[in-house]
């Protein structure tokens, strides 16, 4: 009997090891949670200046469908020196990250970024069209 | 009983013991006094230590009544302090309202060279006195430190050693208006110029500051480099010859405690300098707001400086403040 209860006892503990270190909840490259959402665009926009004050005049203007925003920005904004914020979907994430200040200065080549899905299958890029307000 | 029961016996006993016995208390003995002159020392000011500013200390001093008073206090400082440097002859305490109320027990000190001296005037035993220490321009970028001593009736010194304390690189100065005639600004001279003034030393104007207000832009307070697309420079000529194109970056809610004397204990320092990276800088910044500010850096790159907005009024001028390192 002794014998039995030793051995279900082991039993037992390989088999919470085991299940413990199972790959169940999977993670992407950037040790964030892989999950099942589909969805995938960005719901907000914002852009500050280097004093951390937003530089828009208005809500930036963004079309899931053709995956653009545009956002006009005051008079006299230092377009070499933005940081950009982006509200996206739940559980999305941004290609390229953005780590710090952004260069929009250039405006006939402006930046893009791409949302890809919970899922990490969905793959969106989104282009933002910068003007100064005259 | 069994050998099992006895064994099981024991260790109970055991750990009652060590439960009982842990939990203890220690006796408690009120700690002693010495019985001896004493002397103790803190540094009341803190941030960069710049020439012109002084550095405070409360020196405090002691001895048992039965042995004496105290008769007398000194500071070696290793550089001689600039003019004002001197121990306040008033010990202090604090009122209900919280004010500083000073009581007069010593003469007024005298300083000469390094040392600085004060003799009580009180029969006291037990005082602390503040000593300012303003910073001379010959300790600028090296260390300096201070030996605190004091004397008692019997003839019997203690000493406090402080420091060193590092004199920074920095220069600053305060509250300079700026409106629309007073608005070429220079980091090499600190200081502020009108257009006739600009005209003869072009090459020391580093930033303009000016005012508009446009219908439907924030324009505003702006301090803007003379080579700044003249889009930024409304209905300004600009004199002969200024055209230095100056790195400027705007900041918000950096309000150094040197330049703003405000409630924030924020300082900007040399190591600010240092690391600051000017490669993407514009050479504008407007829509500048109280208590805004804007990095700076000159054309030949020998001057960085955060110029600090102190106040702005609507009819086009402001007060403005400057803190400076010279890079080479």
């Amino acid at each position: 009997m002794k014998k039995y209860f030793k051995i279900s006892l082991i039993v037992a503990l390989v088999l919470v090891l085991s299940t413990r270190c199972s790959d169940d909840l999977p993670i992407d490259e950037d040790g964030l949670l892989i999950t099942r959402r589909s969805e995938c665009y960005v719901s907000s926009f914002e852009l500050l200046g280097t004093d951390f004050q937003t530089v828009r005049t208005k809500a930036a203007a963004i079309d899931t469908t053709a995956q653009t925003i545009n956002v006009e920005v005051a008079f006299g904004t230092d377009l070499k020196n933005l940081y950009p914020q982006f509200t996206l979907v739940t559980d999305a994430k941004l290609d390229p990250k953005i780590t710090g200040k952004v260069d929009f200065s250039d405006l006939a080549n402006p930046k893009q970024y791409t949302v890809i899905s919970g899922n990490r299958k969905v793959r969106k890029t989104y282009t933002v069209y910068i003007t100064v307000q005259p | 009983m069994t050998l099992k029961n006895i064994g099981f016996l024991v260790t109970i006993v055991g750990m009652l013991f060590v439960v009982l016995t842990g939990c203890e208390d220690d006796e408690y003995s009120l700690p002693q006094p010495k019985n001896e002159f004493q002397n103790d020392c803190i540094k009341r000011t803190i941030g960069p230590n710049l020439v012109g500013n002084r550095i405070e200390f409360a020196y405090a001093m002691a001895l048992p009544p039965d042995l004496g008073a105290l008769a007398s206090a000194q500071v070696e400082a290793s550089i001689p302090g600039a003019a004002n440097t001197r121990f306040d002859n008033l010990a202090y305490y604090t009122a209900g309202n919280g004010a500083d109320v000073g009581i007069e027990v010593a003469s007024p000190s005298s300083t000469e060279g390094n040392f600085t001296n004060v003799t009580f005037t009180r029969d006291t035993f037990a005082t602390t006195l503040r000593y300012y220490y303003v910073i001379p321009e010959e300790a600028r970028g090296q260390s300096v430190s201070f030996t605190f001593s004091a004397k008692d009736s019997n003839g019997k010194t203690v000493k406090y050693d402080m420091g060193p304390y590092e004199i920074s690189n920095m220069d600053m100065a305060l509250d300079r208006a700026v409106n629309g005639t007073a608005m070429y600004i220079s980091v090499a001279d600190m200081a502020v110029y009108d257009a006739a003034q600009a005209a003869t030393m072009p090459d020391k104007i580093d930033v303009v500051y000016l005012y508009r207000s446009i219908g439907g832009k924030n324009f505003n307070h702006a301090l803007v480099a003379p080579a700044a697309d003249p889009v930024y420079l409304p209905g300004v000529t600009l004199p002969a010859g200024v055209d230095n194109n100056t790195k400027i970056i705007e900041t918000l809610n950096l309000r150094d405690q040197h330049l703003a004397r405000l409630q924030y204990g924020v300082y900007v320092d040399e190591v600010d300098f240092r690391n600051l990276n000017l490669s993407t800088a514009s050479n504008f910044a407007i829509n500048l707001k109280a208590e805004s500010g804007a990095w700076v850096e000159t054309e030949d790159g020998k001057y960085r400086a955060y110029i600090y907005v102190n106040s702005v009024n609507a009819n086009g001028s402001a007060v403005i403040s400057m803190k400076r390192l010279t890079m080479f």
